[in-house]
């Protein structure tokens, strides 16, 4: 049975110009710049400092906490989008979450308005509130703080605040996660307070410590849904005064139809189509009234809509043109926020959005083809708008999706030059079902932020709880447990010199030493860090959009869900193994050189005569991760095994696993740029390679690419990866995007978990850094995510243009023009 | 069985159908003026050098056992001298010398040719043995079609034409699924005179393929100014292909692609040759000699 009847899938009768409520919406967000915005910081410090009772349990603090600010919060409308509430009280607001880093901000104050990178918006009246009443309040409380007074200022963590070796996202946040709206859309958030009320009720009678936190936990979710509810009432009222002293009676009846709405959703059940996107909506401001703004997604809103969307068709209340503009709507609304970054984090994150992902089409449950209607309809939006969020990706089945299907989205790749980003659903799900996730668990999966994936609803993943650098271990490794920018401080174990060592072996064991001691204090870190949110930052808003906590009275941050991962990522993988190569090809097979020759080298940068000789040939003679030579294949293979037994062998403070997985953000132009020279012939401060992508060069033929990543994919990267792929663009769409779904098919056939593309070529991207005014709307992909070229930092600007370009008529690289070599 | 290489090019779009793996033999009878491929013509292994590459080293004089490395000048190998040992490609840091022909077992290179049959499988794809020519590998070439065959991979060979046709008929045909077929001139002097040899054997052997196989052949003419481009070949070709009842035919436009290859060889191409490379557009005027017969794009 398949769900599709539309005549033609592309949709190309709907366009921005007969859909013009969306090409005013995208003009305006594209010409706001992003204010920070106060109001949740202003209220949740009232809140603590006025009515917080610390006897209570975390959970039932952190719901009135939440619940006091849903009160406050404004209600406005900034424009004629047909979806009402916003995340923010700006139009394109950053909130503020004093919980985790907001405190970064202090320093910056008066200057994050007028800086030159990505500016944000801030009155200087609320500065002054920030400066005088907000943040003095906040010095000792953050997450950060807390941790290091609970746990007497441990090692790991001064080791993660030199940034250099790892990141422990739990100090930003956990968000990273994909609710399940499903049964809000069929019972209303009433019925779910119903529902928690019966079992706190339930409880009542039964007096032990373990009845009385579960109590809490009901009625802490009670709590904070009652919020979003008071929340969604202030945008009908203000909706209905909007209507009355509206001039036009079209706005007027706008504004009155969007007060109905408010009024029977999400307290309600959804009845329409346009109820149930504008309830998903208030529920996406509700949870970030609790948990920051990063990475939250959607999820699989192709699936979830689905119903209302044929009740409507079928009942002729809606048409496409309408439904394309909803989903406009909430396309626009989802991208109504930023993350605030403070000037010194713009090397690590700058340009990044707040990555939202919406995930489509693949299989439902059952394991058929789940595409529908609505997910061309989706596909056809996010082709118009071409904005950065949400981060939209597609899911592929090649055995039960229609090749009609792949040839869609790979037309919307091409004329979008970067998104959606593909998802193999096979390996996939195969990787989810390695983690004991029940097949049909395992195939309802999305997408969350970046790449990393999640049972719909079911597993509560902290993603990105970890972000380590593998090249920090490697120089470790080379220099006996210290590394270049941290000077003569020993960091980690202190491994023997590597000239001393007789066999490739040798090293590696080395290396592994170093590794493993850096992921021992990373998830030391994330563990201290978790039982910290536990007592600080629990989520009984979010448990309620879960399956699971309700069941289990337990809240999402004590393990609550159904699955409970931990996810951690990794930086410069791919010039790390090629490093590993270079030594074991160059000083114990061929004898080469010595080791002492290649750290003198290393050391030295490649300067000199003799550097630049050796360089070249590490550069040109050594097995390159991204071909399908036999040592750089063993060694990739052996670094995705050992990472992944080495996490599988802990269990997080929820009692789940840990995923290994491999995407970077903009982290690898960051850290790459503060790293010093590499065996593998790459100087200081080069970028890394982004995600799991090959080193840019190293890689000549596309086919042996793909095949040479494809194969390290499935059981062993249940967190799954990026791969960056550029192509030169084509005149002809038509014959490109066959070619294009051909080869994204194969490379999915022989294991590939995900690719992503930016289709453009170096001359473009050379172009559009020195004249960003020419391209204010040009999309790339980064790793994992979109970001606009203009917001990213030089080095990142530098990674994009000199990433490998893959000509699809050929397979083969286009040479990186001089202009594009003459960085160094 | 060996088998002499120069390149394996994967990902090749226009070898025939789908993505495919094209396999380029070394070793050729003729010498086009315009050949693309002058690195493939000889039929032993030969260094190429790419002067901008060089940085001057001196590495590759050290190794060389013949005393075949010039370092003055625009050449850097002797080839009067140079044996095709490789030891100076090997440790050049820079790749600036290049061994052009390796030699594979039969084995070893259908182990490369598969590691893309999913790419061949999703696009109706599969393998073409070009050159050179192909043919003058004979036996090797013939088990290779035969292998890939019985691993049923769809096969394709580029020939000039010129080979044993019993030979070609009862070892390759089989197991071949396509064969696109050069033709360059119907003047026999001419072809004679400005690629080597008559082109008797090529007019006999195509007209005996199409006996047996002429849905399975493609003729395909090169284009190029100043040799074959005249009115009166192209329309002489046309008119043998429909007396021969050649269903399908593709023109090939002029490309400079030799002339930097051939330098790198310390070899010159002629230089009547245009440097720019001819539209595939620009082909119209040609196309017309040859209505009623399907044209296919390259
Ligand atoms: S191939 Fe051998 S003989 Fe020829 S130049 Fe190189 S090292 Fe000398
Ligand atoms: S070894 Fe290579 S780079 Fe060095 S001089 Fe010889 S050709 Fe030039």
């Amino acid at each position: 049975m398949t769900a599709v009847t539309l005549d033609e899938i592309g949709l190309k009768e709907f366009t921005l110009e007969s859909l013009p409520r969306l090409k005013e919406l995208r003009t305006q967000y594209f010409s706001r710049q992003p204010e920070i915005c106060i109001e949740r910081a202003r209220y949740v410090t009232q809140y603590l400092r006025e009515h917080d009772d610390s006897a209570h349990s975390p959970e039932l603090r952190q719901a009135k906490k939440v619940e006091y600010f849903l009160r406050h919060k404004s209600a406005r409308f900034h424009d004629r989008n047909l979806i009402a509430g916003n995340t923010t009280s700006k139009a394109l607001g950053a909130p503020l979450f004093p919980e985790f880093f907001a405190l970064t901000l202090w320093p910056e104050l008066e200057t994050v308005s007028d800086r030159k990178k990505n500016p944000q918006k801030l009155t200087a009246s609320e500065a002054s509130e920030l400066n005088l009443e907000i943040f003095p309040f906040w010095m000792d409380k953050n997450v950060l703080e807390v941790t290091r007074s609970q746990f007497d200022n441990p090692e790991c963590l001064q080791l993660f605040e030199k940034l250099v070796f790892f990141i422990a996202a739990k100090a930003g946040c956990i968000s990273h996660a994909v609710p399940t709206y499903t049964s809000m859309l069929q019972y209303g958030l009433s019925g779910l307070i119903k529902k928690a009320a019966e079992y706190e009720e339930e409880l009542a009678g039964v007096t032990d410590a373990d009845a009385e936190q579960k109590a809490d936990f009901f009625r802490a979710v009670q709590i904070s849904l009652q919020g979003i509810i008071v929340h969604a009432e202030h945008l009908a009222e203000e909706a209905k005064e909007l209507a009355t002293v509206a001039d036009d009676p079209k706005d007027a009846a706008e504004f009155t139809a969007m007060a109905a709405v408010c009024r029977s959703v999400p307290v309600g059940p959804a009845t329409t189509f346009r109820e149930a996107v504008n309830a998903i909506w208030i529920c996406q401001v509700g949870i970030h009234a609790e948990n920051i703004n990063m990475a939250m997604s959607p999820g699989r809103l192709d699936q979830i809509l689905y119903p209302y969307y044929k009740q409507d068709i079928a009942e002729g209340r809606l048409d496409i043109g309408r439904a394309m503009e909803l989903v406009g709507c909430l396309w626009l609304k989802i991208a109504d926020n930023v993350t605030m970054v403070p000037e010194a984090s713009e090397e690590l994150f700058g340009g990044a959005g707040t990555v939202p992902a919406i995930t489509l089409g693949g299989v439902g449950k059952d394991g058929e083809d789940a595409v529908n209607d609505l997910t061309y309809i989706m596909l056809r939006a996010t082709e118009l708008l071409g904005i950065r969020d949400p981060n939209v990706n597609a899911r592929y089945d090649y055995e039960k999706n229609s090749q009609d299907y792949c040839r869609r989205v790979s037309e919307v790749i091409l004329n979008t030059k970067s998104v959606p980003a593909f998802f193999n659903d096979k390996a996939n799900i195969t990787a989810l079902c390695g983690q004991g996730e029940r097949l049909e668990h395992a195939r309802d999966y999305a997408v969350i932020g970046c790449v990393e994936l999640a049972s719909s609803g079911r597993d509560y993943p902290a993603s990105s709880s970890i972000m380590m650098n593998l090249a920090a271990a490697l120089e470790m490794a080379l220099f006996g447990g210290k590394r270049p920018i941290t000077g003569e401080e020993q960091i980690g174990p202190a491994t023997p010199d590597p000239s001393e060592l007789r066999s490739f072996e040798e090293f590696w064991k080395i290396f592994k030493i170093q590794l493993d001691w850096l992921i021992e204090q990373a998830i030391t870190l994330n563990e201290y860090m978790g039982a910290v949110h536990q007592e600080m930052m629990p989520s009984p808003l979010l448990s309620a959009l879960f399956i699971g906590p309700m069941d289990k009275g337990v809240d999402l941050i004590r393990g609550g869900a159904l699955y409970n991962s931990s996810g951690a990522t990794h930086i410069a993988f791919a010039d790390v193994v090629d490093s590993l190569s270079a030594i074991e090809q160059t000083v114990f097979i061929e004898k080469k050189y010595t080791f002492n020759d290649v750290l003198e080298q290393v050391r030295g940068n490649f300067s000199g005569q003799k550097g630049v000789k050796m360089r070249l040939y590490l550069k040109n003679h050594t097995p390159k991760y991204g071909t399908e030579a036999v040592i750089a294949r063993k060694n990739a293979h052996n670094m995705i095994q050992h990472l992944f037994e080495k996490y599988q062998s802990h269990t997080n403070y929820r009692g789940g696993p840990y995923h290994p997985s491999y995407w970077t953000m903009t982290n690898h132009a960051g850290l790459g740029g503060i790293s010093g020279a590499l065996p593998h012939g790459r100087k200081a401060g080069e970028v890394f390679s982004s995600g799991i992508t090959p080193v840019s060069g190293a890689a000549p033929e596309l086919t042996a690419c793909l095949n040479a990543v494809a194969e390290l994919g499935g059981e062993c990267v249940p967190g799954c990866w990026a791969l960056n792929i550029k192509y030169t663009p084509e005149s002809d769409v038509a014959i490109m995007a066959e070619r294009f779904a051909q080869t994204i098919e194969a490379y999915f056939r022989a294991g590939g978990q995900q690719v992503q593309f930016n289709i453009m070529t170096y001359e473009m991207l050379l172009d559009a850094k020195k004249h960003p005014e020419k391209y204010p709307e040009l999309m790339v992909r980064v790793s994992g995510y979109s970001a606009y070229f203009k917001d990213l930092n030089e080095m990142m600007k530098d990674e994009l243009i000199t990433r490998t370009q893959y000509g699809l008529d050929d397979g083969r690289v286009v040479p990186l023009p001089p202009e594009a070599k003459r960085r160094h | 069985m060996r088998g002499l290489i120069g390149n394996i090019s994967r990902y090749a779009l226009h070898d025939g159908p789908g993505i495919r793996t094209t396999v380029f033999l070394k070793g050729c009878p003729l010498h086009c003026p315009w050949c693309h491929n002058p690195e493939l013509i000889s039929h032993e292994p030969e260094v190429a050098f790419y002067a901008e590459r060089c940085i001057s080293c001196g590495d590759c004089q050290a190794v060389c056992p013949e005393d075949a490395i010039l370092m003055h000048g625009e050449k850097r190998i002797d080839h009067t001298r140079c044996t095709g040992c490789g030891l100076c490609t090997k440790s050049c840091p820079a790749i600036a010398l290049v061994m052009i022909g390796r030699e594979y077992e039969l084995e070893e290179l259908v182990e490369v040719l598969l590691r893309d049959r999913h790419f061949f499988e999703v696009s109706g794809g599969g393998v073409t043995l070009s050159g050179g020519e192909p043919t003058q590998q004979l036996e090797f070439t013939a088990s290779l079609l035969e292998r890939l065959h019985n691993e049923g991979i769809h096969t394709t060979i580029e020939s000039n034409g010129i080979f044993p046709r019993e030979t070609f008929a009862s070892t390759c045909l089989d197991h071949l699924d396509l064969i696109l077929f050069d033709l360059k001139c119907i003047d026999s002097a001419w072809h004679q005179e400005v690629v080597g040899r008559g082109n008797e054997r090529i007019l006999e052997n195509l007209s005996c393929l199409l006996k047996t196989r002429a849905r399975d052949v493609i003729v395909r003419i090169p284009v190029i100014p100043g040799h074959t481009a005249t009115p009166e070949n192209i329309g002489q070709i046309a008119d043998h292909l429909r007396k021969l009842n050649v269903c399908r035919y593709s023109l090939l436009p002029y490309h400079p692609f030799g002339c930097s290859k051939a330098a790198a060889l310390g070899k010159i191409q002629k230089n009547s040759l245009p440097e720019q490379a001819m539209e595939q557009d620009k082909l119209g005027q040609w196309q017309e000699f040859f209505h009623g017969i399907e044209r296919v794009l390259p």
